[in-house]
């Protein structure tokens, strides 16, 4: 814990002040997928340099190094993970970390030929996606919410409760696609990043915290938290529109996933089946209108797809 | 085909169908302004407009476009466009629902009816189960499986690139 003294606030008016110069001189650079970490990095390496010397002293960023204070620390047997640009397989590492945790919270529904359905739609559509390397698995768990998760790495789960909601397999391809998304565009791993590199900035004055935060368990926070938090709404959005272009490049019929912000929308906003998801998405309302926008008339010459309700899998119970 | 679906979501869910017996003649609001044309196309003539808010009554479904009635025409409209269902009728319908079930208000289970539900505080307090990620991954199919599954219902891929964000949509 940083002490509320004047030099902490002095460090905290540094990190800021740091944080804003690079920010407006890197805004133009909007694609790089690392750029959050790229500037947490700077800003860590200057704050470093800084804390160093004068504390009235600004100077320019100091020549790029080859270590920091996370890298090296010892190696230890347990799972730890390169925050700033993490590979596929430390992000596989922390999706299963995070998927386990809200298994803890609600199990698979024990039925095999569900599971190996929603598995088998769920796998067709992601190989029309960005990322048709990824290891996916998918998951149908037992909650009667209406809601759909993601993990980083290619884990997605949807509780039974909107599973219940469905009469086609388009439909589900469409709410498969939204999180296939979400992976796809990396949504919840750039959040773990942003909020992990913020720790360690501020944990450059506790080396305990700097180094735990290399452990995967550790650095996801309590059970399945990440899980209950929001994305920012641009997020989704964007989620919404490759569900959606991925479950239509797969030949299914292109609305399934706005069928079911349809039903979503028309649940009432008191049901506790919707609280969670209403929490952390915008209503369906504005998602159908913001994912109309998007399509404006670019489905006007798609052949039709198909919905497939003769083959959905029907729950036993 | 669409009729079909529809039926088929009313029958799964006859709790919701009983309290919205309106629906019969299905009721819709626009979720945006937006043009009503004489036939499911583009390039059809633009027979009348509504506004974000309208009411509308649904009268059948083509493609991307659904036929609505509006108290002045009866045109085609963008599917997308409308929002199913009358919302103060989908509250009641959802509200009578969680108080039959002891759900009502709060956002968290009040009951024990065996309706299990996900809250953050669960999700916060949940414990790690490796058995049942492993579960999980039994279940993984591989590309070529999918694909195997896909012929099997007679999917075909189709060339669309990916949607892309509008800016100053008509909201």
């Amino acid at each position: 814990m940083m002490q509320l003294n004047t030099k902490s606030i002095k460090q905290n008016a540094l990190i800021s002040a740091v944080l804003a110069s690079l920010l407006a001189s890197l805004s133009i650079t909007s694609s790089a997928f690392d750029l959050q970490g790229a500037i947490k990095d700077a800003a860590k390496k200057q704050i470093e340099e800084q804390l160093d010397q004068s504390p009235d002293s600004q100077q320019a960023a100091p020549p790029e190094t080859t270590s920091s204070a996370v890298t090296t620390t010892a190696e230890t047997p347990q799972a730890t993970i390169n925050w700033k640009n993490p590979s596929k397989q430390e992000e596989i590492a922390l999706g299963r970390e995070i998927t386990g945790n809200l298994l803890g919270a609600a199990p698979l529904v024990k039925d095999d030929a569900l599971q190996k359905y929603v598995n088998s739609v769920g796998r067709w559509v992601a190989s029309q996606s960005e990322r048709p390397d990824l290891p996916w698995h998918f998951g149908v768990i037992e909650s009667d919410d209406l809601n759909a998760f993601a993990a980083p790495g290619g884990y997605v789960m949807i509780t039974k409760g909107l599973y219940r909601k469905m009469s086609n397999e388009a439909q589900l391809a469409g709410v498969l696609g939204h999180e296939i998304g979400h992976v796809v565009a990396k949504h919840q791993l750039k959040v773990l990043q942003k909020q992990q590199l913020l720790n360690m900035g501020a944990g450059l004055l506790n080396k305990k915290v700097a180094k735990d935060n290399k452990f995967i368990s550790k650095a996801i926070g309590s059970g399945a938290e990440i899980s209950a938090r929001s994305l920012d709404k641009s997020a989704e959005f964007e989620a919404d529109r490759l569900g959606m272009s991925y479950a239509t490049r797969s030949g299914y019929e292109a609305f399934g996933l706005s069928d079911i912000l349809q039903i979503m929308g028309q649940t009432g906003k008191n049901d506790s089946s919707v609280a969670l998801l209403f929490k952390t998405h915008p209503h369906p309302d504005e998602r159908l209108a913001t994912l109309g926008d998007a399509v404006g008339n670019r489905l006007d010459n798609v052949k039709a797809g198909k919905t497939l309700e003769n083959r959905f899998y029907t729950l036993k119970n | 085909m669409r009729n079909l679906t529809r039926l088929l979501i009313a029958a799964s869910f006859p709790a919701l169908l009983l309290a919205n017996l309106s629906m019969a003649a299905e009721t819709g609001s626009a979720l945006k302004n937006d043009s009503i044309r004489f036939e499911p196309f583009a390039d059809a003539k633009i027979i009348g407009k509504f506004n974000r808010g309208d009411k509308v009554e649904i009268l059948s479904k083509k493609g991307a476009w659904l036929q609505v009635k509006t108290t002045k025409n009866t045109g085609w409209v963008r599917l997308l466009s409308i929002k199913r269902g009358s919302s103060a009728s989908g509250n009641q319908a959802a509200g009578a629902l969680a108080v039959a079930s002891g759900r009502a208000g709060t956002g968290q289970v009040v009951s024990t009816t065996g309706i299990r539900g996900l809250s953050a505080e669960e999700l916060k307090a949940a414990k790690f189960n490796e058995a049942e990620v492993k579960a999980m991954e039994s279940y993984t199919q591989s590309a070529s499986q999918g694909k195997q599954f896909a012929d099997a219902g007679g999917l075909q891929t189709v060339t669309f690139p990916n949607l892309k964000a509008v800016s100053g949509g008509s909201k």
